[in-house]
């Protein structure tokens, strides 16, 4: 406990009094809580917020180490709130707590052939609280946008206590100030997300994944520029890269009898480059690059146009200091690229990326990272002028700092 | 409602007036009231306040200007663009100026390689799409008035449309924003790159109904066009019937690019009004299905075995892109063609979960016949947003008072199904008190919290979308359970 008002054993006390003992543990000099429901993270926040003790939601810690590090005295786990608490199949919402995997919410949804159209990291063990606040996406994204366009509502408990709902569980709903795109992406900064209302799509079923590869990204940017022109119904398109080689990967919706047509158009959009067609494997390209043992892992955001020449870029820098590299980016224009081992000079390229990338509006963010590197290098690079604004929102939100204090941009 | 008041202005106007005319010029302000009267009301015309003035800048920094003189005086302000919107957002504040963006009109930037266009807040929607459409590309989102509202109108509401059950809201699409704080300060808000680190205070900037500040730039995100599009009319006994369809057509997995019903009363109002040539009928369907070619024959097949199933009496696809434009000329000249047949109407914009459709309808008709009046309905029929038309005339004493009653009547109906007070027009003036029903007080104070974050002084288009006014230094109070939670019911919407 950073706090001389309350003694661990006091603080046990109290949180076993609400979520019961067997549901309360101390690791360390941090309290580690498994509340019931919504209900009981409120007393939880509230005896905290009295006390100022630091607070940490989480479940099974994937995201954990993502931004600036935190020493939470309570680590607040949702594991018992996993309910899918209704599939509304012909309106095509679902409800879900916060404490559900992915993969058990999606497998519930495709009982009736639905699907949330999103594709996080690690669905087997995130929650999907943890995927709303850490804003995950990724290859579907080009189709159906980000947690923005597909979260409905949510219910959220704030830092006094206080618990809130915004949105519906309608698609269309311009209600009130939408307090859930402000709750996606805030890290768990403002209030603990207890349960999320999603709109739902019809599953993918008759999708086709082609690969082309090609000696450097610069041949591939005139395709890549043509194909997201085209008219062709894209699901995702991404280029994988390593040292010296890359390759795009198109996955197209369509009718089985459409196979062919679309197959001459992508031989028409990428010329003499070798085109086949591969698994579903590529998909989990993201993914491995944040498996990566011993890497750094960055989260790269730029506009469409320049992805292939800053793959370019990272391929030749990470050759010049004889650092292994792999990069999976996404059409959109967001690019996760894994550096291993980390050499010293890690600073140096996130530091001369943010600025090449300021002017168009992207941004480097640092996800993981060996321990040696902490502390060398802003792990969010946020220079908004936006942030006093996003200082007096958390302000509002939790005035004593709370809630994962420090984690997130600005200090927040 | 408890009477505590935002702060309020104690300078005579005479004495910020020449300030603001510093500012903007002699022809950048209104203060003769025959000419303020332009701007006494939006689309919503029976609320009605007279503005002090009303200033036209050309930039963003005459706006920042303009915001400063309010925010240094305590003088409330209201952001306006074509004052099309449904709900009263652009109601002056009594005591207080109109900014009006009409004449920041440019489109700053086209990059088609990137998907995106900058522009300016007072840009009319369609003349995005009209701008791009040579590439191929379209702006998406397309609410009935896009040939005159404004870009700054749609973000404010975040206007919808007959084609977001597809594309998406004006949210979906707005990747920036350049926004005037209330107190003069210029923020950027989101990218053109995805994902900017920070809180998405464009996604929560965007259908805050000018109550957070006055985007003065904005980046949004245009589309390419689908190779064919395909638009079927059916005619069915009644909108249950319709409806049914629609429930099939989503059922088997299709996501199409609009569909809407129509029932006999507005149907026949259309067709006084454009003569869209459509089939008298209950219920109307339209449909509109878009996609790579070859595909959209093959899905429209589906729709049409599923439109025979439930006994429509005439199936037609309009077979050119003239006779296409007519279908949606009727469609959208629906709240307007009212008046050919009733001498006044309240449009109301409720939301309820797709399924309940059938049932809502019988019980506004219900409620509609036990006080004596005609309800028209137009609906979004695949995102479940009703836009019930409450008909009436103001001549005959009492008539406007039962109409607004039921209308709200109506509202109160579609969230108790489990949807919303508005899908698209916004609370604005006209549904403060709705949005009372719809959200409980912590839920109402918490929203207040980010109020509070970007106006401290509450300047920026006051008294408008919360129930009641709320003082920033009221602190927010000890925790309180929700009613529900107390209750036992999970769910509240």
């Amino acid at each position: 406990m950073t706090t001389a008002a309350v003694t661990l054993e006091q603080g046990l006390a109290q949180l076993a009094s609400i979520a019961g003992a067997e549901h309360t543990r101390i690791f360390g000099e941090t309290i580690r809580v498994a509340p019931a429901d919504a209900g009981q993270i409120a007393r939880i926040l509230t005896f905290a917020n009295e006390n100022s003790l630091a607070v940490t939601p989480t479940v099974s810690n994937t995201k954990l180490s993502w931004g600036n590090p935190v020493a939470p005295d309570i680590l607040i786990n949702l594991e018992r709130m996993n309910a899918v608490r209704e599939h509304s199949w012909q309106d095509m919402t679902c409800t879900v707590e916060a404490g559900c995997t992915w993969d058990k919410l999606q497998s519930t949804l495709a009982q009736h052939r639905q699907m949330i159209a999103l594709d996080p990291l690690w669905p087997e063990r995130s929650t999907v609280g943890g995927i709303v606040a850490t804003n995950d996406s990724g290859s579907l994204r080009l189709k159906y946008g980000s947690l923005r366009d597909l979260v409905l509502g949510v219910t959220v408990v704030l830092a006094d206590g206080t618990i809130a709902k915004s949105g519906g569980k309608v698609v269309k709903n311009v209600a009130g100030y939408d307090l859930h795109k402000l709750m996606t992406g805030s890290f768990g900064t403002l209030g603990i997300i207890t349960e999320i209302n999603f709109r739902l799509h019809p599953c993918e079923e008759t999708t086709r994944t082609w690969t082309v590869s090609a000696p450097a990204p610069a041949q591939l940017k005139e395709p890549l520029r043509t194909l997201l022109d085209s008219q062709l119904a894209l699901s995702s398109v991404q280029i994988r890269a390593t040292g010296d080689a890359c390759w795009l990967d198109v996955r197209i919706v369509s009718r089985p009898e459409s196979g062919p047509k679309n197959v001459s158009r992508l031989e028409k959009i990428f010329g003499n480059l070798p085109l086949s067609e591969s698994g579903p494997a590529v998909w989990t390209a993201r993914q491995q690059i944040f498996d990566t043992p011993v890497a750094t892992v960055l989260k790269i955001s730029s506009l469409p146009t320049e992805i292939c020449a800053l793959i370019a870029e990272q391929q030749q820098w990470a050759g010049a200091h004889g650092a292994e590299i792999a990069i999976a980016a996404q059409a959109p224009g967001l690019m996760s690229v894994a550096l291993a081992p980390a050499p010293g000079v890690v600073p140096d390229l996130i530091g001369a990326l943010r600025m090449r990338l300021r002017e168009n509006g992207g941004s480097v963010v640092a996800l993981q990272f060996p321990d040696s590197l902490r502390g060398r290098f802003d792990v969010w690079g946020c220079d908004s002028n936006a942030l006093p604004l996003m200082r007096e929102i958390k302000r509002r939100f939790d005035p004593n700092r709370i809630l994962n204090p420090g984690r997130f941009v600005g200090d927040i | 409602m408890l009477s505590i008041r935002y702060s309020r202005c104690t300078v005579p106007v005479r004495n910020y007036i020449a300030e603001l005319q510093n500012i903007v010029g002699d022809d950048g302000i209104i203060t003769a009231a025959n000419q303020l009267q332009t701007y006494e009301c939006d689309g919503l015309t029976n609320f009605r306040v007279l503005p002090e003035a009303v200033v036209l800048p050309r930039t963003t920094q005459q706006v920042q200007d303009v915001v400063r003189v309010c925010a240094r005086h305590k003088i409330p302000f209201v952001s306006r663009g074509a004052g099309t919107g449904l709900s009263g957002g652009a109601l002056p504040a009594a005591g207080g100026i109109v900014i009006s963006l009409a004449r920041m009109n440019r489109i700053l930037k086209v990059d088609i390689p990137n998907h995106l266009v900058v522009v300016e807040p007072g840009v009319i929607n369609a003349h995005i799409t009209q701008r791009v459409a040579a590439q191929g590309y379209f702006y998406a989102p397309d609410p009935s008035s896009q040939s005159v509202c404004t870009i700054g109108g749609n973000i404010a509401e975040n206007a919808g449309g007959a084609h977001c059950l597809k594309y998406g809201f004006t949210v979906t699409h707005t990747l920036a924003l350049e926004v005037v704080l209330p107190n003069g300060d210029l923020i950027s808000l989101g990218s053109h790159a995805p994902d900017a680190p920070g809180y998405d205070l464009a996604g929560v900037f965007v259908g805050s109904e000018g109550t957070l500040g006055i985007a003065t730039k904005i980046a949004l995100r245009i589309v390419k066009r689908p190779e064919e599009c395909q638009t079927l009319l059916a005619a069915f006994a009644s909108p249950r019937l319709a409806g049914q369809t629609v429930s099939d057509i989503i059922a088997a997995g299709m996501l199409p690019a609009a569909l809407e019903i129509m029932d006999t009363l507005a149907i026949e109002a259309a067709e006084a009004a454009v003569h869209a040539h459509y089939p008298m009928c209950g219920g109307l369907l339209l449909v509109e299905l878009d996609g790579p070619a070859g595909e959209v024959d093959a899905l429209m097949c589906e729709v049409r075995a599923f439109c025979a199933k439930n006994g429509a009496s005439e199936i037609r696809v309009a077979q050119s892109e003239s006779e296409r434009a007519l279908v949606w000329k009727g469609r959208k000249a629906a709240f307007a063609a009212m008046g050919r047949i009733s001498p006044n109407y309240i449009v109301q914009d409720g939301v309820i979960p797709r399924t309940s459709l059938p049932d809502v309808l019988d019980e506004i008709e219900r409620m509609a016949t036990a006080v004596g009046l005609r309800v028209a309905n137009v609906f979004h029929a695949g995102d479940g947003n009703l836009h019930p038309l409450v008909l009436y005339d103001r001549s005959i004493p009492g008539q406007e008072e039962t109409a607004l009653d039921l209308s709200y009547r109506i509202l109160h109906l579609c969230v108790d199904r489990g949807g919303s007070i508005t899908g698209e027009h916004g609370v604005g003036k006209e549904k403060q008190q709705a949005l009372g029903y719809m959200f409980a007080e912590p839920d109402l104070d918490t929203m207040q919290r980010v109020r509070c974050a970007f106006d401290c002084d509450g300047l920026a288009n006051p008294d408008k979308v919360f129930p009641r006014p709320r003082l920033c230094a009221e602190k927010p109070g000890p925790y309180v359970p929700h009613p529900l939670e107390t209750a036992g019911i999970a769910e509240f919407f």
